[in-house]
């Protein structure tokens, strides 16, 4: 529960601080994703991929969207589970899903054809919010670490 | 591996369900299913985020400010050079257009007063209680002007020409102590020296020849014109007699006059080259005496 709540306030904090400040590489970083693994690192994969899920599809009908709903809802379920599951040490776990959520997106989009996503979406803005997300990922790691808890802000 | 397959198992329920719902969405568009869980979401979200607005926009204000500090600091110094010059390309208009109302009223004197001018603009000014008062004016014998001749402005009479190099000349103006003028009375006959006193030509003496000859206030005075229009022409409107000086047992009468060019602002200038064939009479005197004698009196300030 907790963990979804968080989930909620990060995507509202995404949508209405983050991703309107003019940050340098016009790039930003994602919370809802950070909240997730957060929250499956510390919950567990089946917890991980269910709050991944339901994330997923909250982001995807959040208002300012214009892409298919069920994209965000597939790639933070596999997250989510990823990081359950976990891969080595926490550190390693969200680092590798940090570079796995966009990689993911970008997969999922160009299968269903998305036109919005060539091959400099992948070499321009992916990087930068990968850049941005690992930057505040420590974060994410001491509060998921520190006892088992949730973080409950970003 | 804690209840692997049991994860599995959900993991991939959860995918499918993604994909399902993906493939919907994708397949129905605009006729969507999903359509009301949107609306839903937008009414909800749209709500959190209009009431979080107010809370929030001060920190995006902040930190856009800090980013943006560097191209604002960029945009101010563009602007503030921008400013000036239109600053200054206003104020040199508003200098243009008053110069060119100057010329005109000096060319319709020129033209009523049947003058042949050269204009020019007065660059220095010399001027000193007591000392001489003169202005240096950048048109020279290049121009055709030469020394002893009549200069006037929009309004009257301004000076004579003393020294003319090739491109400036010396102007002495009439309100100069040792500058004297031939004048006489609008309308009649009577005739005078006008005398500058110094005093920043806000008066100048007017000494009438005929002590028994009527001189009241507010009668003007024109110039009476050298032999061969040199250094003075004919006609020329000089002044406004201000005061009458009482001068029982003297030979003449002493007037004050406050001159109708206004000799501590002057600007364009124009040069008689050519006397008028016949004397022009009162002909280039302004229009109407109750306007020229209220006119004048307000573009002169207080004694110093």
């Amino acid at each position: 529960m907790i963990g979804g709540l968080c989930v909620l306030l990060a995507l509202l904090v995404q949508v209405m601080l983050v991703n309107r400040l003019p940050l340098p590489g016009g790039g930003a970083p994602d919370l809802v994703l950070l909240a997730v693994v957060g929250a499956a690192l510390a919950r567990g994969a089946v917890p991980g991929a269910v709050l991944g899920f339901i994330a997923g599809l909250v982001v995807d009908i959040a208002p300012p969207g214009a892409h298919l709903a069920g994209q965000y809802a597939f790639v933070l379920a596999l997250v989510g589970y990823v990081a359950g599951r976990g891969a080595g040490g926490p550190v390693t776990t969200v680092v590798l899903c940090v570079l796995l959520a966009p990689l993911l997106a970008v997969g999922v989009s160009m299968l269903i054809g998305d036109s919005r996503v060539t091959l400099a979406t992948l070499t321009e803005e992916v990087p930068v919010t990968i850049v941005y997300t690992l930057l505040v990922s420590p974060v994410v790691i001491w509060l998921a670490t520190r006892g088992g808890e949730p973080r409950y802000s970003t | 591996m804690r209840d692997s397959r049991r994860a599995r198992l959900i993991l991939g329920v959860l995918l499918t369900a993604a994909l399902v719902i993906l493939t919907v969405d994708h397949r129905t568009g605009e006729s969507s299913p999903l359509r009301p869980l949107r609306a839903v979401g937008a009414w909800v979200f749209g709500s959190a985020e209009q009431l979080g607005g107010g809370v929030v926009r001060p920190v995006t204000t902040f930190v856009q400010a800090l980013f943006t500090a560097p191209a604002a600091q960029e945009r101010i110094r563009v602007l503030t050079e921008e400013n000036a010059r239109l600053r200054t390309g206003m104020l040199a208009d508003k200098l243009d257009a008053a110069r060119s109302s100057e010329l005109k009223k000096l060319l319709g004197l020129a033209g009523a007063g049947g003058y042949k001018i050269v204009t020019g603009n007065v660059v220095a000014r010399r001027g000193q209680p007591g000392f001489e008062d003169t202005v240096q004016i950048d048109i020279g014998s290049a121009d055709g002007v030469q020394p002893e001749m009549t200069v006037l402005n929009g309004d009257g009479l301004v000076g004579r020409v003393i020294h003319a190099s090739t491109t400036s000349s010396t102007v002495l103006l009439i309100s100069d102590p040792a500058s004297a003028a031939g004048a006489r009375l609008e309308g009649g006959r009577e005739i005078g020296v006008v005398h500058g006193v110094g005093e920043h030509g806000r008066l100048v003496q007017f000494r009438l020849l005929d002590s028994a000859a009527p001189l009241v206030r507010g009668g003007r005075i024109v110039s009476f014109g050298s032999q061969n229009g040199r250094p003075y022409v004919p006609g020329v409107p000089v002044g406004v007699i201000e005061r009458v000086e009482s001068t029982p047992g003297e030979l003449t009468r002493i007037a004050y006059a406050r001159p109708f060019a206004d000799l501590t602002a002057l600007d364009a200038v124009g040069v008689v080259v050519e006397a008028p064939k016949r004397d022009p009479r009162d002909a280039v005197l302004p229009g109407k005496e109750g306007d020229a004698v209220k006119r004048t009196p307000t573009r002169r300030g207080g004694s110093p």
